[in-house]
């Protein structure tokens, strides 16, 4: 137990009591200054504080049910308060100790409150009727504390005066023992005290400590106390029903010891100090087993939590919460399946059956007290590498059972373990260990030998499997992905210490948790996108559809890859999350117990698909779940998606808003309508304006009766028709000015002159008659106002008005400008039309995926129309295609320059078949290319060919094929097309060109052959044999398996030309030299020896048994005939095959003695067709390695014809 | 907007159906297509390498400069190679100085023939420098000279400002053909799409998809594409040549592909393909002298 983990600390006046809220993240401190805290400890935060008492307040305690609780102080009283929110208040106060009161406790079934006091009485009150019922007596000092027992009828109290006493309160629960007992209100002396004493006795007088005794508790299931005392010593005893006897003290604090507990779950004592520590004991071995101090302050009281792995401790200047252990069991998940430790158990869980196996022990791995912190699975060996934080870490390498068994297998049996603080497998037979001390990551292999050492690039404190062959280094600043192999960073992202390290299903994206943190990268941390926290992080596990799931204290949420995140669920307690299934997250409890939690993934969903434009999904969402309200319109609008959000909301108002924004006119006025208010005209007729739907805008104007914008609108649109009503309506509402303004924009001139002077304006009304040429008008007026012509004779004349409205051109009354698509979109038409019912399911969503994909044929549909309109993205592919041709001439060449100008000055690229002699080694693709003069020294050097004349058709052939000629434009010269192998491959530094002749047609040639022998047709089989030998050549190879096919086919031809040639050089000699029997039997014997495939051999070996018998050579016939026997031969030839095996036994002598060894090895020179044992010199060709004699070194090789006998030759480059 | 009539012929020239084109019947001289309709008739026949028809074709003593651009076409490819070749590129070389002043007859479209029209036959002629002035050819060049990063520009240049999509969708596959983008796959659905295009058949067209089709590897296809345009148009050196590769890729044994060879090389020596192949095979015999050839390994008599 190397590390006590604080969860939380405050600082506050020295702490004196403390208590755990049973089911709620609740810690109640009483505090020396009088005041009581109320902490949420887990979120942090000051929840409550309870102020009344006057001095310090010792004492405190939670109801174990209710929401109550009890304090008791310096001012002699004990007070309950109800500590909900809504109510909080101190409920009642009990008065009866006559001196400070140092502990207070809730029975944990019976309505009593026990309190112990300087007063050296222990009282028992009953909090229903507020009453004392009982006063313990017999303590000869002060009594600090007093505790109930948790099952029995019993209290442990310790006092200053030496001793601890247990008392037997069974009587109380037989009767209330006070009715109209003494009133316990107030303090009425010692006498009543005797009363009590009838109720309960003490049971055992525990003497031992040297110094008053500061606290004692019961174990909560074995007979046994311990106490804690002012002589520095923890003592531990055990009683029986007659009697109690201290068993043993733990000695180490050199101060007063103030408290001591039992540890809930282990086999511990935990206790606190005034020398500032608190210690950790083993209760069986009595040794302290940890010691955490703090420099400053004394401690004064300990509390543990009742169900959790939790204490709390206060001291001097506040108080701590933390963990003696973690609970985060060490976990790793395979496929369905997870593998877990919980009490040092290393168990699997199926996902699909839920089925939970024990599989191994840890239980002698590290110390006892400590969990394992991680485990790492190798699926491929069956192995698990656990680590441990105790003894300064170490891991253990085990093997898991292939099937659980009765008795399980202790680790310990045949682990392999090493020091390291974190290790992992990083491969299938490898695993990488960090030593944080030393800094080095050791790579080792099943049997831990180190293969490797890693010093690695920064400061590392963690390591994680990082993809194939690399590792995530954990260090205090940043995270590094690291290439084993290379020993190199490959990435490196800042980040807070990364704790944790998730990847997803498909292994594309990883998330990275530190405490507050998460980063969301890709794998090769090119990409990479940080979410913050404020509650810490406790675990992630990533969903199905690339959504990481992560929990914290107290939520499961949600973060999409870009970042955005939110809430799922709330959580009571940690979880630590393994596997996200659908709608099920599957994980483990603080206590590690696998178990799942059901919960609605619609929200994420939803966003995930908007951010993946996966309309159909978020059309179904909609339609099917109860996804509404304003957060994710609120959303979708922040998001640039309004015309999305139209279709959630029903409100008017936000819909006019919504549709405004996305300018979907027709909702806006249909809700404007609704509306009615004049600033929704305006701005709807605003919005109409922009789009050029003066209909609209019209329509606006008219609801809010602006009549000059009217007007000028049907200026603007050529409507004179509406001018003129415009000009009614002006002259119905009175209005001189609009009736002007009208008549000036029809271009009505007695309508205006008519305005001017039914306002009295005769001067101008007289000159506009005049202007326009209304000469009677004009006259009119003038004799209304009562003058002649003569009057006016001072007035200027001016010439004829030419001004007018221009005349309209196309009246654009009824048509619409083209207005501002807002394209009818997919969910217009999908909600519109109603054939959503049965769309395209989403996986998890309920319901039954029906086949109707309407909607989905209109999305696609409307896709395709897209494609079709923008050439720019998408359809052509032109821009991403012209750079990448542009680097690649920059990256050949060096001419970078991209002229401006094109045309002159444009210099010819490098050729396609320039690229292919450059991007390959093999001789066939500068064949291809043309290159023949690199392509024959490649040849030379490889292959060591040196006449080439054979090969000619060969190169002339690949090289046709390999380029073809098209005129893609009238009269041009054609265009010169070069055929590449890969039709896929376009980068030019791996172009190449295709493959004339495969290995497989050469094979085929080759079998050709092999039918050529069997028909005996020798002098043609030797032709193909050499013709393919010479194919062979130039043939385009793509991988290992490839080159040894090749070999093989290559030495096949060799055997079977060197064997031709030899029965061909035999038949010569029968029929030149009948004499030279010798010759004629040893070539014989050397064919049975070339390599040739049974059928094949079977006619050496019969045409050796013919010649050899028919030369009396009996005991060499039966040799072949044994041998042709093995080959297991039609039953015929068996037979005669055994006659001649026979024939040899009977008279085995050879007539002629030839050169012919059949037990020692031996080559056959293809020159002189005789054999060369094993051991003696001889020269071979560079291409096929058919053996010479030393003497023909450096001629042309008889086989191939092309190469030269004993050259050096490289031999065939592996270019793939 | 063109005729109909205009549109298809339009469509075959650009498509190479020239034999199709040639057999359509000129319109009357009134017609307002007639003119156009007349270049590319005797475009067509430069095409097909029938210069004599084309010459037929063209009425004496037109003004018009495009017309007299084809013409000096047609005698340029008539002569290729005498003198009068030399003459006919000068007249080409004179009109498209010509078009630059403003009192010549001809609509800008004539103009842009014109350098069309000189661009080919400079190109023939080998004369890039002055071709890359003409625009339709450009991209073409470009490919031969192995710049198709200068060819995707142009094209992207061209798109800017070019209405007729077929010629730049043309143009888009041919660059295809040349850097071998996607698998060939957009130039392949191109010729397969304008051979779905029921009022045209042209074996130049399955020729192209044959080509295309060897390119991507598919040579079963492509050999069954190139005896289908060899049914329709028999002795199309093109179609030939392909088929005579495709053969050599497997599509036929080998002794019929060599035959096959020998044949072409026979009949058209002078297309670019056999001369290439020939002028490789003098490299051959050099590089192969390179080398000494030893002795054949035998037994010396002592």
């Amino acid at each position: 137990m190397s590390v006590m983990l604080t969860k939380f600390e405050s600082k506050s006046n020295r702490v004196k009591g403390l208590a755990f809220h049973p089911s709620q993240p609740l810690l109640a401190a009483s505090l020396h200054n009088g005041s009581i805290q109320l902490w949420n400890y887990r979120m942090g935060v000051l929840v409550d504080r309870f102020e009344e008492h006057e001095g310090p307040v010792r004492a405190i305690a939670i109801h174990p049910t209710r929401a109550l609780l009890v304090s008791g102080g310096d001012d002699y009283k004990i007070k309950v308060w109800d500590i909900r929110p809504q109510n909080r208040r101190c409920l009642f106060t009990l008065h009866g100790h006559l001196d400070y009161v140092r502990t207070v406790q809730f029975h944990h079934e019976m309505p009593w409150i026990l309190s112990c006091s300087d007063d050296q009485t222990i009282r028992i009150w009953n909090s229903t009727s507020r009453q004392c019922i009982a006063v313990l007596t017999g303590h000869s000092h002060y009594v600090m504390s007093a505790q109930f027992h948790p099952k029995e009828d019993l209290i442990v109290s310790a006092s200053m005066d030496q001793t601890v006493r247990v008392w037997d309160i069974s009587g109380l629960r037989k009767g209330s023992p006070n009715q109209g007992g003494p009133g316990s209100s107030g303090p009425n002396g010692s006498s009543n005290f005797e009363t009590f004493d009838t109720f309960s006795t003490v049971k055992h007088v525990l003497e031992g400590h040297d110094r008053g005794v500061n606290w004692a508790t019961f174990h909560p299931t074995l007979p046994l106390i311990i106490s804690a005392g002012d002589d520095r010593v923890i003592k531990i005893w055990r009683m029986s029903e007659t009697r109690a006897w201290e068993v043993d003290s733990c000695r180490g604090h050199f101060h007063n010891v103030l408290s001591a507990l039992f540890h809930p779950k282990h086999e511990l004592i935990v206790s606190c100090s005034e020398d500032k520590t608190i210690r950790v004991w083993d209760l069986a071995k009595r040794s302290a087993i940890q010691t955490f101090r703090r420099e400053q302050d004394r401690f004064w009281i300990l509390a543990s939590h009742p169900n959790l792995n939790l204490f709390a401790a206060g001291h001097d200047s506040g108080l701590i919460v933390f963990k003696l252990e973690r609970e985060r069991p060490a976990f790793s998940v395979h496929q369905d399946s997870l593998y877990y430790v919980r009490d040092k158990y290393v168990r699997s869980y199926d996902f699909n059956t839920g089925a939970d196996i024990g599989l191994l022990s840890v239980r002698k791995f590290g110390s006892p007290y400590v969990p394992p912190r991680t485990l790492s699975f190798n699926p491929a060996e069956r192995a698990v590498i656990l680590t441990i934080n105790s003894d300064n870490g170490i891991y253990e390498l085990s093997n898991l059972p292939q099937q659980a068994q009765g008795e399980l297998k202790d680790s310990s049996v045949d682990g392999k373990k090493g020091n390291g603080q974190s290790a992992i497998f990083v491969a299938r037979n490898r695993f990488a260990v960090l030593n944080k001390a030393s800094q080095l990551i050791e790579v080792r292999d099943l049997s831990n030998s180190v293969v490797k050492s890693i010093k690695p690039p920064v400061q590392t404190n963690e390591i994680f499997y990082g993809g194939t062959a690399c590792l995530i280094l954990s260090s205090p600043t940043a995270v590094v992905l690291y290439d084993i192999q290379q020993q190199k960073t490959v990435a490196e992202i800042s980040s807070p210490p990364v704790k944790y390290v998730v990847w997803s299903n498909d292994s594309s994206l990883v998330a990275l948790m530190s405490k507050h943190t998460i980063t969301i990268a890709n794998k090769n941390f090119s990409q990479h996108s940080l979410i913050h926290e404020t509650i810490r992080i406790k675990s992630g596990a990533w969903d199905d559809a690339g959504v990481f799931i992560y929990s914290t204290l107290n939520h499961v949420k949600y973060c999409l890859s870009q970042g955005d995140h939110g809430v799922i669920c709330t959580l009571d307690n940690p979880v630590y999350l393994t596997r996200i299934k659908g709608k099920t997250a599957h994980c483990l409890d603080r206590s590690g117990r696998p178990r799942t939690i059901t919960f609605d993934p619609t929200e994420y969903r939803f966003k995930l698909a908007l951010l993946r434009n996966n309309y159909e999904e978020m059309l179904y969402i909609i339609k099917t779940s109860t996804l509404l309200g304003q957060s994710i319109i609120a959303y979708l609008q922040q998001k640039g998606f309004p015309e999305i959000a139209l279709h959630f909301v029903q409100d008017t108002n936000t819909r006019f808003e919504l549709a405004i924004e996305c300018g979907n006119l027709d909702v806006a006025m249909e809700t404007a309508k609704t509306i009615n208010r004049p600033e929704c005209w305006e701005r709807l007729a605003q919005q109409a304006l922009k789009q050029g739907n003066h209909k609209v805008v019209e329509k606006a104007y008219q609801q809010t009766k602006n009549f000059d914008k009217l007007s000028f609108l049907y200026l603007a649109t050529g409507s004179q028709d509406k001018l003129t009503k415009m000009q009614k309506i002006a002259d119905a509402r009175g209005d001189p000015m609009s009736r002007f303004h009208n008549a000036l924009y029809a271009g009505d001139v007695e309508g205006r002159i008519s305005v001017l002077r039914d306002v009295g304006l005769h001067p101008l009304a007289y000159l506009t008659a005049k202007t326009n040429g209304l000469d009677d008008l004009a006259n009119e007026i003038l004799e209304a106002a009562g003058l002649t012509e003569a009057d006016v004779d001072d007035v200027p004349t001016f010439p004829a008005s030419t001004l007018k409205p221009p005349p309209i051109i196309t009246p654009t009354t009824d048509l619409l400008w083209p207005s501002l698509s807002t394209g009818e979109n997919f969910f217009d038409k999908a909600l519109a039309s109603g054939q959503l019912e049965g769309g395209v399911e989403p996986s998890y969503v309920n319901g039954d995926a029906t086949a109707g994909h309407s909607a989905l044929d209109a999305w696609a549909k409307e896709e395709e129309l897209q494609d079709e309109i923008s050439p720019e993205d998408g359809g052509w592919e032109l821009d991403a295609d012209g750079g990448e041709f542009q680097s690649a001439v920059e990256g050949e060449e060096g001419v970078a320059e991209v002229e401006e100008e094109l045309g002159a000055g444009a210099t010819p690229g490098p050729s396609e078949t320039d690229l292919w002699v450059r991007n390959s080694p093999a001789a066939v693709d500068h064949v291809a290319a043309g290159s023949f003069e690199t392509a024959m020294q490649l040849l030379n050097r490889q292959f060591g060919v040196v006449n080439f004349e054979p090969l000619r058709p060969l190169f002339l052939s690949i090289y046709r094929s390999s380029h073809v000629y098209l005129s893609p434009y009238a009269s041009l010269p054609p265009l010169k097309l070069h055929v590449r192998r890969n039709a896929g491959e376009t980068s030019p530094s791996r172009v190449l060109p295709v493959a004339a002749r495969s290995l497989q047609s050469i094979r085929a040639e080759l079998t050709d052959g092999y039918r050529l022998v069997s028909g005996n047709k020798l002098a043609e089989a030797r032709d193909t044999f050499r013709s393919v030998l010479q194919a062979l050549l130039l043939v385009v190879l793509s991988s290992d398996e490839e080159a040894k096919q090749w070999r093989d086919t290559v030495t096949a031809a060799r055997e079977y030309l060197l064997g031709v040639l030899i029965e061909l050089e035999r038949r010569r000699v029968v029929e030149q030299e009948p004499d030279n029997v010798a010759r004629n039997l040893e070539l014989a014997a050397y064919f049975t020896q070339c390599q040739l495939q049974p059928p094949h051999l079977q006619i050496a070996l019969r045409s050796a048994i013919g010649a050899f018998s028919k030369a009396n050579n009996q005991a060499h016939a039966a040799r072949f005939a044994k041998r042709l026997l093995e080959l297991k031969p039609d039953p015929k030839i068996a037979t005669q095959a055994k006659q001649r095996i026979a024939a040899g036994d009977r008279n085995p002598r050879n007539a002629v003695e030839i050169s012919y060894d059949e037990f020692s090895p031996f080559e056959i020179c293809a020159v002189t067709f005789t054999p060369i044992y094993k051991g003696s010199p001889s020269v071979h060709d560079p291409y096929t390695d058919a053996a010479y004699l030393p003497q023909f070194k450096g001629t042309l090789d008889p086989l191939t014809e092309v190469t030269e006998i004993g050259a050096p030759a490289s031999g065939l480059p592996a270019s793939w | 907007m063109e005729s109909s009539e205009l549109y298809h012929i339009k469509q075959q020239f650009t498509l190479g159906a020239y034999r199709a084109l040639v057999k359509q019947d000129l319109p009357d001289e009134s017609s307002p297509d007639y003119h156009a309709l007349l270049l590319y008739k005797t475009r067509a026949f430069i095409a097909l390498n029938e210069p004599a028809s084309a010459l037929e074709l063209i009425p004496e003593g037109s003004e018009n400069i495009a017309v007299k651009a084809v013409a000096s076409l047609a005698r340029y490819v008539a002569a290729a190679g005498s003198e009068q070749a030399d003459a006919a590129l000068e007249e080409l070389r004179d009109l498209s100085v010509e078009i630059e002043g403003d009192d010549v007859e001809g609509s800008d479209k004539d103009k842009a023939l014109v350098r069309v029209l000189a661009g080919t036959a400079f190109a023939r002629a080998g004369e890039i420098e002055e071709a890359l002035e003409t625009v339709t050819v450009i991209v073409q060049i470009y490919l031969s000279i192995n710049r198709p990063d200068l060819a995707r520009k142009q094209f992207d240049r061209s798109k800017r400002w070019a209405e007729d999509d077929l010629l730049l969708q043309l143009i888009e596959s041919t660059i295809g053909l040349v850097t071998g983008k996607d698998s060939y796959s957009n130039t392949s659905s191109f010729y397969t799409e304008q051979l779905g295009n029921p009022s045209l058949t042209s074996p130049h067209l399955l020729t192209a998809r044959g080509v295309t089709r060897i390119l991507r590897g598919e040579i079963q296809e492509a050999k069954s594409d190139l005896e289908e345009s060899l049914e329709q148009q028999k002795g199309d050196t093109e179609a030939e040549a392909a088929y005579v590769v495709a053969a050599g890729l497997g599509a036929l044994k080998r002794p019929e592909a060599e035959e096959l060879w020998s044949k072409l090389a026979a009949e058209y020596p002078s297309h670019p393909y056999i001369q290439d192949v020939l002028q490789k095979a003098d490299l051959f015999n050099q590089s192969a002298a390179a080398f000494t050839v030893p002795p054949l390994a035998a037994i010396v008599p002592i």
